[in-house]
């Protein structure tokens, strides 16, 4: 396959990842409404909200990094999806992940959330700097089940190529790592409710004391901007998940399917469980989650 | 040739005839008269030196023995009675003045005391030698009050009653082996072969424990100690170089007289007091006073070298003489030096600042008596400990060093004062310049000893001493302005590298931390141009730090890395020094140093056991592997700040100027990193009974590198979050060269590289900045973004290579880490090391936020951007952070390559498909992702700017604020206590465990040392039971 | 009796002397009656040297009227003990002269001859 066709089926799947990312948002808040007896927005609210944002007149900016913040932070979304192979069994849906492996991908998460600190940072907010201090705090917990868990079906497969780990699983729901490999699933899915910064771990926007926290300066095109990288991110998200403990997928329809299914799963938390302090929520990650990490490794390895 | 009764004959007739000149011309006359034993000694010396050794044996009075007595000057006779005449010409010259204020009694009583001195040396008939030794006594006696007032009269007291109980010893011993040997006379007795009688001994003994008892030895030496204290410094001098040779030679001499065997008692004694001594020098804080606890304990030290004679064999020359000679050169250096400033605490040395000289002096005979290459006892106690460990004799060996341990925390705690305490003297400081020739002529007697103790070592010749003649010459150029030496450093630095480079081409091992080293060191000088002015004492210590980093890279036996890695501490010891705040920290660095280089010692010692050579490649071939790989571990672990050793860092590495933090943190503590490359290579990957070491180095390193970023999160002080982060990132390289394994290595590798660049970048970044804003705290900075543009680029580049964060190097050190964890399966460990990695994060975010971004203050409105001398070697370390990530095959490949082919690491290797790599768990192509990711962020970039072309800037405090507009920047920037809710969680993981420990060590040491000091209660007679206990335990031990 | 022969007489009156020299200088607290102590503990050493080298029934070793010239070695005690005897003495006085000189020098300072008012240099 030539650079040229790849980059155009790049560009696709991206434009379809956009697009669910859109609407699955619009339906889960709509789900979240209902559940909380309210009408709730239309399913379509997303593309609106982008729309209206990209094409706001008042355009400030506080300085470089301020400016280059949602920069960072996009492309931080679009590189994990590049680095991702989406579909498993088709060339077409690969993109760039011949580059690198599970690692890259865990590590280019950051890519993004340094830009935006930065760029928050330079926005003068004292919201943004206490909202990122505290995203990064937790963060380093939330890390520790994550990095487990990775080890742990690391060993399992003896591989750390997503692609390897997808088709080790392939032949039916007894295959998939939920299934072999319990524990690092429970460990990695507990560590994903605090990467999707849901309640109970949502202390880093925490609409109520700390508007909106980090994006407080970011108004216009640039919320747009991260607008489009956060609806990228979080299918992108669902499916390293789906990818790494649900068996993959071998065509859109099952990304679909599963992406929304894991996406639900934290908001469903989210709706039963209230907020975390920060002082709260790194210590939950060190006991719990922590242990399922623990046991999925000693278990693999007595 | 002078016959030398004339020396006896001159000194004591001038002595006399002095009276009828009274007043006019004394002092010249007495000059003249104490320059001719040092020409008569001198040329005997030389005589015996070119080759002559028949004996020179003469008598007085014109008879044979026992009518009248014997006189033998040999090689050993001239070589003492030439120090002790050099020191009684130089010490009238220093006492001049004081002599003429006083009349000509006291300048008879020296020529007396040098007179007395030469006979004691030369006399072979033990009663001359009583007499001599009371003559000398009464000579010091009378001399010790030559600075009046009623301490210095009870000390004379004291020492004089000390003394006529000692002498009574003597006299009886000499009664009774008179009675038994019929004999007065060394050389009869000695060839009479009479039979071992018990009274003999007994009269033996106390003979012996007479002339003991004279070197003062500890607890018995309260009395010694007292004069030291009150008298002149420049009598002081005398009898710490002067008499004490005397006694020492003395004891040489009556050794043989006894049938049972003294040597193992006199080693004992010699250790007793060197340990207890030095001991409590800790707790001392009257200069002279700690000048004659360290005298002392020298002495305590060659009695130990004495008594180990018979197993030091040939080397015992060079042993005793370079340990005797420092002591002798030094010790009277230092009394001299004290009596030119006039300071009682150790604490107002910082006088000395006032005078260059005095304080290059002042240090260079401190370093002298530590011990420090080049100083001669270097040679001297490296061949000791050598020797020991080739006898087995483990414990002396630890207690050699653990003396010298000791001695160094009081030595360079001193030296710390001197340079760096507040100087509150207002007066100006006098010297007369004859006061200040003889501790000048020791300096250069000094440097001619070590040339001599270099030549005569077994190993001298093997050093490259070039790098010494450059810091010597610098020295001497010190008076140039900073950027011609800057420049001539960088020079120097640049060409010894490429005539270095076809030596090591070949091991690309050792050529990247040979990169490191002098790349890092030219870099890191361009920011010296910043500097105005002279800059003195900063570029010798440069070069010292770098010649002994390079040593260190092209060391092939033991001493050569043990010299070079002397050097290196003792460069990098001067240029932390010299930060503003950084006496404390200086102090802790080089007590860490000094311990770890002791340990490095053993650990080079306890391979020699049982070997010939002093190859490194003793080390593999240890019969002691246990002992040794241990104990050189944890010397190398100091110098890598490991966690529990590395409470020296932050301070010292914080507060060092600008432009040497990076050194010192970037490049510095690459040295242990490359010991324990060195270590391991030797250790050899298939020894099994290493694991359980490795294993615990690996967790070791694991939670060094937690512990280390968790204590940066918590840092108000930009530097210490960089040191701190140090401490982590040197934990990393740990825990993977732990693995041995080829991609553990390889990742130990990547991670030294990455850690020079960054930490490099970042501190001549920051500092930089420091200099600017004249602070550390980084919530006193925010907003410099738009002052220092250039600079907040360095930072970012550092910081996103630091996180680990794709396309940037540091990514490709954490692959590898993950990889590498995977091969070993050292799980948790590894868990912990990613965990530690965004902890990374935190501090990573902490310091660029409330550095450059959030709210500009106020009084930094108009800060200017760094000097262009810190930006241009940032930007070259970009390029080089840039390059290395794009093509880490460059440097990785052939390192890999050579530890698959070397026997060391075969298996599992790192696989390298063009610039992708791969192994058998995932792959990465640094390259390919740098493409990738560039591409993408231009088009998104470019988009944005499509869509915001018409963004406005606007002002500072026009954000949305719940309605309120701010307008105190300090109020409004969040920085101080950042991550409080962190501490609240985990905090009570970074409580100061080791801290505490430490301090509790030391303050447990100073209570020890405090304590057993009251011994020295101050009175006379207390003394006096001291001196008979002593007798009556050493001779309850002996018999 | 053995024990009463002039040198057993001398050998033990000098140790006992020894002993009393000894225990006065770190017993009495004068500084005077220290240097006395003093004079007592090296006159004990004089005659333990002399008792030393006497040989019974001989004479001291001075050339006179009452020793043959020719027997002299025969009849004489040994004199080297005798001449050491001479030098300690001299010694002994050198070194009590400079004690009683730091008393002097002491007792003008500070008024005092208790030693354990001294203690200023300790430690």
């Amino acid at each position: 396959m030539s650079l040229f066709t790849r980059i155009l089926f790049v560009l696709l799947g991206l434009f379809i990842t956009l697009n669910w990312g859109l609407i699955m948002s619009g339906i889960i808040r709509k789900i979240i409404a209902r559940l909380s007896m309210r009408r709730g927005i239309k399913v379509v609210q997303p593309y609106i909200n982008l729309i209206k944002n990209f094409s706001i007149r008042s355009q400030l900016t506080h300085g470089v990094m301020f400016y280059l913040g949602p920069v960072f932070r996009l492309s931080g979304g679009v590189g994990v999806f590049l680095f991702m192979p989406m579909i498993y069994g088709s060339i077409y849906w690969t993109n760039f992940s011949f580059t690198g492996d599970l690692i890259l991908i865990s590590y280019f998460l950051f890519f993004g959330m340094l830009g935006m600190a930065l760029g928050a940072g330079e926005g003068g907010h004292p919201y943004s700097a206490i909202g990122i201090g505290r995203g990064l705090a937790q963060f380093t917990a939330i890390e520790v089940p994550m990095t487990l868990a990775i080890i742990s079906i690391a060993i399992q497969y003896n591989s750390l190529s997503i692609t390897e780990i997808v088709a080790a699983q392939q032949g039916g729901i007894m295959n998939w790592t939920m299934v072999t490999n319990p524990f690092a699933t429970i460990a990695a899915m507990l560590a994903f409710l605090g990467m999707m910064g849901h309640s109970p771990f949502n202390v880093v926007m925490a609409p109520q004391e700390n508007p909106i926290g980090p994006p407080t300066e970011y108004h216009g095109t640039f919320l747009g901007v991260l607008q489009t990288n956060r609806a990228i991110l979080h299918v992108v998200e669902a499916v390293l998940f789906m990818n790494l403990f649900f068996g993959g997928a071998t065509n859109w329809g099952i990304l679909i399917l599963k992406t929304f299914l894991i996406y639900f799963y934290t908001v469903f938390v989210g709706m039963v469980f209230p907020r975390f302090r920060v002082d709260q929520s790194i210590p939950w990650f060190f006991k719990i989650p922590l242990v399922f990490g623990i046991l999925a490794i000693v278990l693999l390895i007595i | 040739m002078v016959n030398p009764i004339y020396i006896v004959a001159v000194l004591l007739g001038t002595a006399f005839l002095l009276g009828l000149f009274r007043k006019k011309g004394t002092g010249i006359i007495a000059l003249v008269a104490l320059a001719f034993p040092v020409f008569v000694s001198a040329s005997w010396f030389f005589h015996f030196l070119s080759g002559n050794t028949e004996v020179l044996n003469f008598f007085t009075a014109g008879a044979k023995p026992p009518f009248s007595i014997n006189l033998q000057l040999g090689i050993e006779e001239a070589l003492f009675t030439m120090v002790i005449n050099v020191l009684g010409f130089l010490g009238y010259t220093y006492l001049y003045r004081d002599f003429k204020e006083q009349g000509i009694k006291s300048t008879v009583l020296f020529l007396i005391l040098i007179m007395g001195l030469n006979v004691l040396i030369m006399s072979r008939d033990i009663f001359n030698l009583f007499v001599f030794l009371e003559i000398v006594s009464i000579a010091i006696a009378g001399l010790i009050y030559l600075k009046r007032g009623a301490d210095t009269a009870i000390a004379g007291f004291k020492y004089l009653i000390a003394l006529g109980v000692i002498s009574t010893f003597l006299l009886i011993g000499i009664a009774f082996f008179y009675l038994f040997s019929g004999t007065l006379n060394i050389d009869d007795f000695l060839n009479s072969n009479l039979p071992a009688v018990k009274g003999m001994s007994m009269a033996v003994f106390l003979i012996l424990m007479a002339i003991l008892l004279e070197l003062k030895p500890f607890p018995a030496n309260g009395w010694a100690l007292d004069v030291y204290q009150a008298a002149h410094p420049g009598i002081s001098a005398m009898i710490s170089s002067g008499t004490a040779t005397a006694s020492i030679f003395l004891l040489y001499k009556l050794l043989p007289l006894s049938s049972i065997d003294w040597l193992p008692y006199i080693s004992i004694i010699g250790a007793i007091t060197f340990i207890g001594s030095n001991l409590l020098g800790i707790a001392q804080k009257d200069s002279n006073r700690l000048l004659g606890y360290s005298s002392v304990g020298q002495i305590g030290l060659m009695l130990i070298i004495i008594g180990m004679a018979p197993q030091l064999g040939e080397h015992f020359n060079l042993i005793f003489l370079t340990v005797f000679i420092s002591h002798f050169l030094a010790k009277a250096g230092l009394f001299w030096i004290s009596g030119i400033i006039k300071k009682d605490n150790i604490r107002q040395w910082s006088v000395l600042r006032k005078n260059k000289l005095l304080l290059f002096m002042f240090g260079f005979f401190l370093l002298t008596l530590l011990g420090f290459p080049p100083f001669p006892s270097f040679y001297g106690k490296w061949q000791l400990i050598m020797e020991l460990a080739h006898g087995s004799q483990f414990i002396w060996l630890a207690l050699i060093l653990a003396g010298s341990f000791f001695e160094g925390m009081y030595l360079i705690r001193w030296f710390g004062f001197a340079m760096k305490e507040k100087d509150e003297s207002e007066e100006k400081l006098t010297i007369h310049w004859e006061k200040m020739i003889p501790p000048v002529i020791f300096t250069v007697f000094v440097m001619g000893a070590s040339y001599f103790a270099n030549n005569s070592s077994d190993y001298g010749h093997t050093l490259n001493l070039i790098p010494i003649y450059f810091v010597i010459a610098l020295f001497l150029l010190d008076f140039l302005p900073a950027f011609v030496k800057n420049s001539l450093v960088i020079a120097s630095m640049i060409i010894y590298s490429i005539l270095l480079y076809p030596d090591i081409s070949d091991d690309t091992l050792r050529l990247v931390f040979a990169g490191i080293f002098m790349i890092g060191g030219v870099l890191t000088l361009f920011a010296g141009y910043s500097v105005k002015g002279k800059r003195e004492g900063f570029f010798p210590f440069v070069v010292m730090m770098y010649a002994g980093l390079i040593g260190l890279i092209e060391a092939e036996n033991l001493f050569q890395f043990f010299f070079a890695w002397e050097i290196m501490t003792l460069g990098s010891y001067f240029l932390i020094l010299r930060g503003k705040k950084s006496i404390k920290h200086a102090f802790n660095y080089m007590l860490f140093s000094l311990g770890g280089a002791y340990l490095i010692f053993i650990g080079f010692a306890l391979s020699y056991f049982g070997q010939d050579s002093l190859d490194l490649s003793i080390i593999s071939a240890t019969t002691l592997p246990g002992w040794t790989y241990t104990l050189l571990a944890i010397g190398f672990l100091t110098k890598t700040a490991a966690i529990g050793l590395h409470i020296w860092l932050p301070g010292a590495h914080a507060e060092a100027e600008s432009d040497v933090s990076p050194m010192v943190s970037g490049i510095l503590l690459k040295a242990g990193a490359f010991g324990l490359i060195l270590l391991f290579l030797l250790m050899g990957a298939e020894q099994s009974e290493q694991h359980s070491l490795l294993y615990i180095l690996g967790w070791l390193g694991a939670i060094t590198a937690v512990g280390g970023n968790l204590l940066a999160v918590f840092q108000e002080d930009a530097k210490r979050l960089l040191a701190y982060s140090s401490v982590g990132n040197l934990g990393y390289i740990l825990f993977a060269l732990a693995f041995m394994t080829n991609v553990g290595w390889l990742t130990a590798i990547t991670y030294s590289i990455n850690h020079f660049l960054f930490k490099t970048l970042l501190f001549l970044a920051i500092g930089g900045v420091v200099m600017r804003v004249k602070t550390h705290n980084m919530y006193e900075m925010g907003g410099l973004i738009k002052k220092m543009p250039w600079s907040f680029i360095a930072v970012l580049i550092g910081i996103i290579t630091l996180a680990g964060i794709p396309p940037l190097a540091g990514y490709g050190g954490k692959w590898l880490f993950y990889n590498a964890v995977l091969t070993k399966g050292w799980y948790f460990q590894g868990a912990l090391i990613f965990f530690s990695g965004t902890i990374a994060f935190l501090y990573a975010f902490k310091l660029i936020y409330s550095v450059f971004l959030g709210q500009p203050k106020d009084k930094f409105r108009n800060v200017k951007e760094a000097p262009i001398w810190y930006l241009i070697p940032q930007f070259i370390l970009m390029i080089g952070i840039m390059v290395f990530s794009a093509r880490p095959d460059l440097i990785l490949k052939p390192i890999g390559t050579m530890l698959s082919q070397s026997n060391y690491f075969p298996t599992d290797p790192l696989n390298w498909e063009d610039v992708t790599a791969t192994t058998n768990l995932g792959y990465w192509s640094g390259y390919k992702i740098m493409i990738v990711i560039g591409v993408m962020f231009v088009v998104l970039l470019g988009w944005l700017m499509i869509m915001s072309r018409k963004a406005q800037k606007i002002k500072q405090f026009n954000i949305v604020y719940a309605g309120e507009r701010p307008f105190t920047p300090g109020t409004t920037h969040f920085s101080h206590n950042m991550f409080s809710n962190y501490y609240k969680a985990i905090g009570f993981l970074s409580w100061p465990v080791a801290t505490g420990f430490w301090n509790g060590v030391n303050l447990f040491t100073h209570n020890v040392a405090d304590n057993i000091r009251r011994i020295y209660s101050g009175n006379g007679q207390t003394y006096i039971v001291h001196i008979m206990i002593y007798t009556i335990v050493i001779y309850l031990l002996m018999f | 009796m053995k024990l009463f022969e002039i040198e057993y007489i001398s050998l033990i009156a000098g140790f006992i002397l020894l002993i009393v020299g000894l225990w006065g200088i770190i017993s009495q607290r004068n500084i005077i009656k220290m240097i006395i102590s003093f004079s007592i503990l090296d006159t004990s050493v004089h005659l333990l040297l002399v008792a030393v080298g006497y040989i019974r029934n001989r004479t001291a070793p001075i050339i006179d009227s009452s020793v043959n010239k020719l027997n002299a070695a025969n009849e004489i005690t040994d004199p080297l003990p005798q001449a050491l005897v001479l030098t300690a003495i001299v010694i002994g006085v050198g070194i009590t002269a400079l004690l009683l000189t730091y008393a002097l020098k002491l007792f003008r300072q500070n008024s005092s001859l208790e030693i354990n008012q001294y203690k200023s240099l300790k430690w």
